[in-house]
């Protein structure tokens, strides 16, 4: 190890922002500390679902998706709305040819994170694990270290870049944001299921490392949130993902929501002789560009969850490529600091203006209004009813003279939803997803 | 039933100092309880005889769910030391 305060940077959380950004610096020659909680990287991980492409760890890694361990290549993605008596789907199935740009990868995250942070040693990185920080060195008002627990047990940098999860203890004691509210965040809660490959292949029509994921609305018992279940090459991930202002306010238990939706007829079929082996919760950033904060200050810099960088818009759900790209860009403007030796929060403001012209916060600010359209009840329970409801009375036959659709459609709105709401909704609905 | 069966198959290396700490006092003043069933490592019960919530942080998953819904600042929230706490490990 190297001598204490021989680090250009300290990179706090070995997670996809943190392994990317210590590479990054890495690759430029300047000597970093990664730090990780866990006592390996991704020792402390639950991600239960998909990876969509992103080119950024290729632009470090050339053969990054040749060698990195993901589980299978998504190409077939399935929404399923739940009614009363039935569900209804749609499925975009990408040929196993399509490019990759089409697909996504399912991880298993303890294995993924634990190799990327080994690709990061071999660069030169400094891993540091089970390296809980307990908090920030501040000197003439800019960050200038951590703490590692003990009075006196500090390891010092210039700048630090802290990609410290969700939570993000950091942020808030550097004064960047006051902590995230239950609103602007999401409960996930993830059950891993074991089932031979070829039966997983069998079951969800897949070939080669091909997978696929399942979105399921209308299971969470009005709770703002939806059902997953995602293929990893030999496990099922099966969850749910509620936010937690309407969890709190609905009074129940997210284990018991599980135990229905595991339990449910659009899940059931597909874990039909799987063994339950693990089980796990997390919160994670939903409250698109509304909730990101002021992302640098004197002496530090965030990425990843930890900076808000994460949404999802109802068909995307976006947080490794957005957490991996922030690393990476927070990377370049931390050499480009440390460089002009001035690390002062104006000078890295820079990495703020960066992101904007990235995907990064463009993506987020496209879909800010996907984002609040999504923290609307009605959407997850009197909405799935509805399309419930209307798909039952099309496929209904009874003998009974069959009606047009615009009138099922009434008929099923009624006394759940009033006409006017609706139209208002697909309003903001269109001003949302369409234009 | 799934439910049950879940908690028992989490993995820890348990620190013999708690990571998180429960202010009863402030907890009292507390109307809604959430961290009673919102917890999804049911680490927050309520006791009728002892008339407040009970806490064991051993089986803590580490999400802060507790921390962002509990509006008394009853809670001293830490990360557990390093290499501690929950474990996901699986291969």
């Amino acid at each position: 190890m190297n001598d204490r305060g021989d680090f250009d940077a300290i990179v706090v959380g070995a997670g996809p922002a943190g392994t990317t950004a210590a590479l990054t610096l890495a690759q430029k020659g300047r000597r970093v500390a990664l730090l990780e909680r866990g006592e390996s990287p991704g020792s402390k991980n639950m991600f239960g679902g998909m990876m969509a492409y992103c080119p950024t760890p290729e632009r470090l890694l050339p053969d990054f998706w040749e060698q990195a361990p993901w589980e299978r290549a998504v190409t077939k993605r399935v929404l399923t709305v739940v009614g009363e008596a039935s569900s209804t789907s749609v499925t975009f199935h990408a040929d196993a040819s399509a490019e990759r740009a089409l697909t996504g990868f399912t991880l298993y995250r303890p294995l993924f994170d634990r190799w990327y942070a080994q690709q990061a040693e071999k660069q030169g990185v400094t891993l540091l694990c089970g390296c809980r920080v307990a908090g920030l060195l501040v000197r003439d008002g800019a960050v200038r270290g951590v703490n590692l627990g003990s009075p006196g047990d500090d390891l010092e940098a210039p700048i630090i870049i802290a990609c410290d999860g969700t939570l993000s203890l950091l942020a808030q004691e550097a004064g960047l944001h006051a902590g995230f509210k239950p609103s602007q965040l999401a409960l996930g809660i993830r059950a891993l299921y074991r089932l031979s490959e070829a039966e997983i292949d069998d079951r969800f029509g897949l070939t080669g490392r091909e997978g696929a994921t399942h979105e399921v609305l209308g299971c969470t018992d009005g709770i703002r949130g939806g059902g997953y279940v995602y293929t990893q090459t030999e496990t099922l991930s099966v969850g749910l993902v509620m936010h937690l202002d309407s969890l709190k306010q609905r009074g129940l238990a997210p284990y018991d929501l599980l135990d229905r939706f595991v339990a449910s007829p659009a899940v059931a079929p597909l874990l039909r002789g799987s063994r339950l082996v693990e089980y796990s919760a997390h919160l994670l950033p939903e409250g698109g560009i509304g909730m990101v904060p002021r992302l640098s200050t004197a002496g530090l810099l965030l990425a990843g969850d930890a900076a808000g960088l994460c949404y999802t818009n109802g068909l995307n759900q976006e947080g490794m490529n957005l957490a991996m790209t922030s690393g990476m860009i927070a990377a370049e403007v931390t050499d480009e600091a440390l460089t002009a030796a001035d690390l002062s929060a104006a000078r890295l403001g820079a990495y703020q203006e960066r992101l904007k012209q990235s995907f990064v916060l463009r993506d987020m600010t496209t879909f800010r209004r996907a984002v609040d359209f999504m923290h609307h009840d009605r959407l997850f329970e009197a909405y799935p009813r509805v399309v419930g409801t209307l798909m039952e009375k099309i496929y209904r036959s009874d003998g009974q003279p069959k009606q047009k659709i615009g009138k099922l459609g009434r008929e099923a709105l009624r006394d759940v939803l009033p006409l006017r709401r609706v139209i208002g909704d697909l309003i903001e609905g269109g001003r949302a997803f369409l234009w | 039933m799934v439910v049950d069966e879940l908690f028992d198959l989490v993995s820890y290396r348990i620190h013999p100092e708690p990571h998180i700490r429960l202010d009863h006092e402030r907890c009292q003043a507390c109307t809604h309880r959430a961290c009673t069933f919102v917890c999804p490592a049911r680490c927050y019960t309520w006791s009728e005889e002892r008339g407040r919530v009970e806490f064991a942080y051993e089986t803590c998953l580490e999400c802060g769910t507790c921390l962002l819904l509990c509006d008394q600042g009853a809670l001293d929230w830490h990360y557990p030391h390093g290499g501690y706490g929950v474990r996901f490990r699986l291969t």
